[in-house]
């Protein structure tokens, strides 16, 4: 079963690039509700019905930043009615819409992206360009977890001694900064462990390899390429002012020339590859357990 | 055919005018399995250190060490590094990345092996140790017993002919320590590997190794196979002590049949040579006071909302002037309960009487002045000083006071102590707040048979002058020998609980080694003096 984060990291990291980068550029209603549709259907699908919460507070967020643009802002030729002598427009209503839709479809992807970009994705991407820089931060991602640990261990061994009174407040900074103090001494001793550790398996020999759980399938290269040719397509049209839409001082659409047609379509094929191979996948397995 | 040979080894340390290792040669076999035994400061990790050359220390060394004929200094470093491998002492601080399948691949990512290759070993190994369910967790997700099996993995993905281990299972508790001895045994045996290893509790580590070398300050003092290198020490005393149990009562024994290394050959032993006529030493009656140091009553405790119960309520009633054990496996919440005592870990449930006062009723930390203390299981989180006497005097410690010497030691960094040193340090340091209650976290892991006596002298010491102790431990020899109780922990509570000579006598696995080899032809036999003590009585068949 293929899903969505069974693909090769670079690939994962690309499409979310071209996604994104679209949100974040393109004002144009179409272009964002599609972007939102995408984002929060992804979400849904890799999450289920769960976080019914934060999802509700994500639609709050919304409602809020789409009014506050209206209250604040006056530019505008329609106007809806006044407001403590402040006239509220349609237009300024509409930018609201727009912005907060764009924010919380950004952030919907974002959510998607981090949780398919663990640590080990991470630094696969990096140990493709620079193996040395991939295993400091490996080694960082373990280091800073153990160096809290024991810092709480050694706090706990000294409360438990009762060499610093509590509610004297310099007796207890005096004690916290002996507990830092001496932890750069264990950090150090730590450290040289580590580093026969290191020399022991031949570190620092020569030039070392990264290696990495992650395979290039041919999927991904298709996949990379399809994205790219689809985030081209909808950044020439973007860059070509077909997509422009404009809110002030009236609203005016673009016209939907037929290159505006096709950039439209465009995105809205990139946006929704991911929930296509998720929902392919699951009918797939349907239909083979329906055979088992 | 020879694998290794030390020829005419000498060395010493820089700034250093006694030598740490004398004139030492010797050889080894292909397909040899050598136990190293010495006392602490014997020269056992120099010498471990000098058949690895990335991890040969500084100082002045004469004399050649050899890997099939050729000097280590000659070797390339491809050779160096993989075809001798070592696994150190502290699990925690060998591992290097972050992921387990990462910190498997590491050594060969250093030695530039192709990214297939790399899959095909790493997976390799993987199934051999049975990994593959915690492969692609976070290591810090590991046990102790598992991040030490990931070192030995980690090395021998690298595919070595040798391997060097120096005292690897010091930081395991016994389940786990025995596991890995036996895998260490299954390597030599289904891959005829090398194997050298360092180690203080041989209990485990003798019926599995061909070959015994004992140092003794810096010098080779025996080797050979292993029975009959065992039966030249047992003259020893200090070489004698950290040996099995059969062993131990053979050498106290003074007999000329073949020497016992197994509990089973220990029973044989006895059952050949001596009678049975007296089955049991007069019982030790126990009369514990009746005030109460220490109450546990109904007490509920768990980390966080999510988790489950910890402590379900147990109960426990620890009387003022005894010496109790809590023996258990790992996660049954011996530890966890000993912080609820200290008030470290707040309680849902039920309620903790110290000296029949309600925690909650010590305000500002009068709990800890006069009253209870907590040794911690780490010492090292005890130190906060560059020095041992900066140490005892922040404690405003006299060293004067303690039941043991410490003045050697004074002007030492307490990183750079030997482990039964720091627990010395740290002992001090804890009863320089004149503690009536005691709390100690394994008191004896990672020590040597030596310093393992002394602390047990020193916590009998310390019940005399009406100190209450209460020790968590999974070490059923230390508890055996100094304890007024023992009680077994089971998930958060107590399932039995006695005097040692009753408790262990009980107990069919979870028991010494002395009682295991009598049990059934002498009765409530605990420690080794025991069965000394009726053998003796009983006489020669």
């Amino acid at each position: 079963m293929k899903d969505f984060s069974d693909l090769n990291p670079i690939t994962i990291f690309i499409y979310f690039f071209a996604v994104i980068f679209v949100a974040m550029f393109c004002m144009n209603p179409v272009i964002l509700a599609v972007s939102l549709a995408g984002a929060v259907c992804l979400f849904m699908l890799r999450n289920g019905a769960k976080q019914k919460r934060s999802h509700a507070f994500f639609f709050l967020m919304f409602i809020v930043m789409a009014l506050i643009n209206p209250l604040f802002y006056h530019n505008g030729v329609t106007v809806l009615f006044v407001m403590n002598d402040n006239p509220v427009t349609l237009e300024a209503l509409l930018y609201g819409i727009a912005a907060s839709a764009m924010i919380i479809a950004v952030l919907y992807w974002f959510r998607s992206f981090s949780q398919l970009m663990t640590s080990d994705r991470l630094l696969y991407i990096f140990g493709s360009v620079s193996p040395k820089t991939a295993l400091i931060i490996s080694m960082s991602l373990r280091f800073v977890p153990l160096f809290g640990t024991q810092a709480k261990r050694i706090d706990q061994a000294q409360k438990a001694l009762g060499l610093y009174k509590e509610d004297n407040a310099v007796d207890a900074i005096r004690g916290k900064g002996r507990v830092f103090s001496v932890m750069t001494t264990w950090a150090l001793e730590n450290g040289i462990v580590t580093a026969d550790s290191m020399t022991a398996r031949g570190y620092g020999t020569g030039k070392r390899t990264f290696y990495s759980l992650y395979r290039f399938s041919r999927f991904d290269a298709v996949l990379i390429a399809s994205s790219l040719a689809l985030f081209a397509l909808t950044m020439t049209a973007a860059a070509y002012g077909t997509l422009d839409f404009v809110f002030y001082p009236a609203i005016s659409p673009p016209k939907l020339t037929p290159f505006a047609f096709i950039a439209y379509l465009s995105y809205c094929v990139l946006v929704f590859i991911p929930v296509i191979i998720e929902a392919e996948e699951r009918l797939k397995w349907k239909y083979l357990l329906s055979k088992i | 055919m020879e694998i290794l040979a030390v020829e005419n080894l000498n060395f010493s340390y820089p700034l250093c005018k006694s030598k740490a290792l004398e004139g030492m040669s010797f050889s080894v076999e292909k397909g040899d399995f050598v136990a190293v035994c010495g006392a602490t400061g014997s020269g056992k990790s120099t010498l471990l250190r000098m058949l690895k050359r990335e991890l040969t220390p500084k100082g002045d060394l004469s004399g050649v060490v050899k890997y099939e004929g050729k000097a280590l200094s000659e070797l390339d470093d491809y050779t160096s590094a993989c075809k001798i491998g070592f696994v150190m002492q502290r699990p925690e601080q060998q591992i290097v990345t972050d992921k387990v399948w990462h910190e498997l691949a590491f050594g060969l990512e250093n030695m530039r092996v192709p990214n297939a290759a790399i899959t095909r070993r790493v997976s390799e190994m993987a199934c051999y140790f049975g990994i593959e369910e915690w492969f692609e967790k976070s290591v810090s997700e590991l046990s102790g017993g598992q991040k030490q099996l990931l070192n030995l993995a980690s090395v021998m993905v690298m595919q070595p002919d040798i391997l060097l281990l120096d005292e690897p299972t010091a930081q395991l508790d016994p389940i786990a320590a025995s596991d890995f001895i036996a895998t260490l045994a299954k390597l030599n045996r289904e891959l005829s590997l090398t194997i050298i290893i360092v180690e203080h509790r041989l209990e485990d580590v003798i019926p599995v190794a061909n070959r015994l070398l004992a140092l003794g300050d810096g010098r080779l003092l025996e080797y050979g196979d292993t029975r009959g290198t065992v039966e030249k020490l047992r003259f020893l005393p200090s070489l004698l002590e950290g040996m099995p149990a059969a062993v131990r009562l053979f050498g106290r024994l003074d007999n000329d049949s073949p020497c016992p290394l197994t509990v089973r050959e220990g029973r044989h032993f006895i059952e050949e040579n001596y009678g049975n006529s007296v089955r049991s030493l007069p019982a030790v009656s126990y009369a514990h006071s009746t005030n109460a140091a220490l109450e546990f009553n109904d007490v509920f405790f768990r980390y966080s909302r999510e988790l489950p119960d910890v402590l379900r309520g147990l109960n426990i009633k620890v009387y003022e002037g005894e010496i109790f054990c809590i023996l258990g496996g790992n996660g049954s919440g011996k530890t966890t309960s000993l912080c609820a005592a200290a008030g470290l870990n707040r309680i849902y449930a039920g309620g903790i009487r110290v000296f029949g006062k309600k925690l909650n009723e010590y305000k500002n930390n009068s709990l800890y002045n006069g009253c209870l203390t907590l040794l911690p299981q780490d010492v090292q989180t005890v130190f906060l000083r560059n020095t041992v006497r900066e140490e005892l005097e922040d404690a405003k410690a006299e060293a004067y006071m303690l039941p043991y010497d410490l003045s050697p030691l004074m002007d030492k960094h307490p990183y750079d102590l030997s482990g039964g040193e720091q627990q010395l340090v740290a002992l001090a340091k804890v009863l320089a707040a004149k503690p009536r209650l005691l709390l100690l976290d394994e008191p004896t892991k990672g020590l040597d048979a030596y310093a393992k006596r002394m602390i047990i002298d020193i916590i009998k010491k310390l019940r005399s002058s009406g100190i209450t102790v209460i020790a968590v431990t999974h070490d059923v020899e230390f508890a055996a020998e100094c304890a007024d109780r023992c009680a077994m922990f089971f998930r958060g509570e107590i399932t039995s609980l006695g005097i040692p000579s009753e408790f262990f006598a009980e107990n069919s696995f979870y028991t010494t080694a002395a009682n295991r080899m009598t049990r059934g032809y002498y009765d409530g036999v605990v420690t080794v003096d025991d069965a000394e003590k009726l053998c003796r009585q009983n006489g020669r068949k």
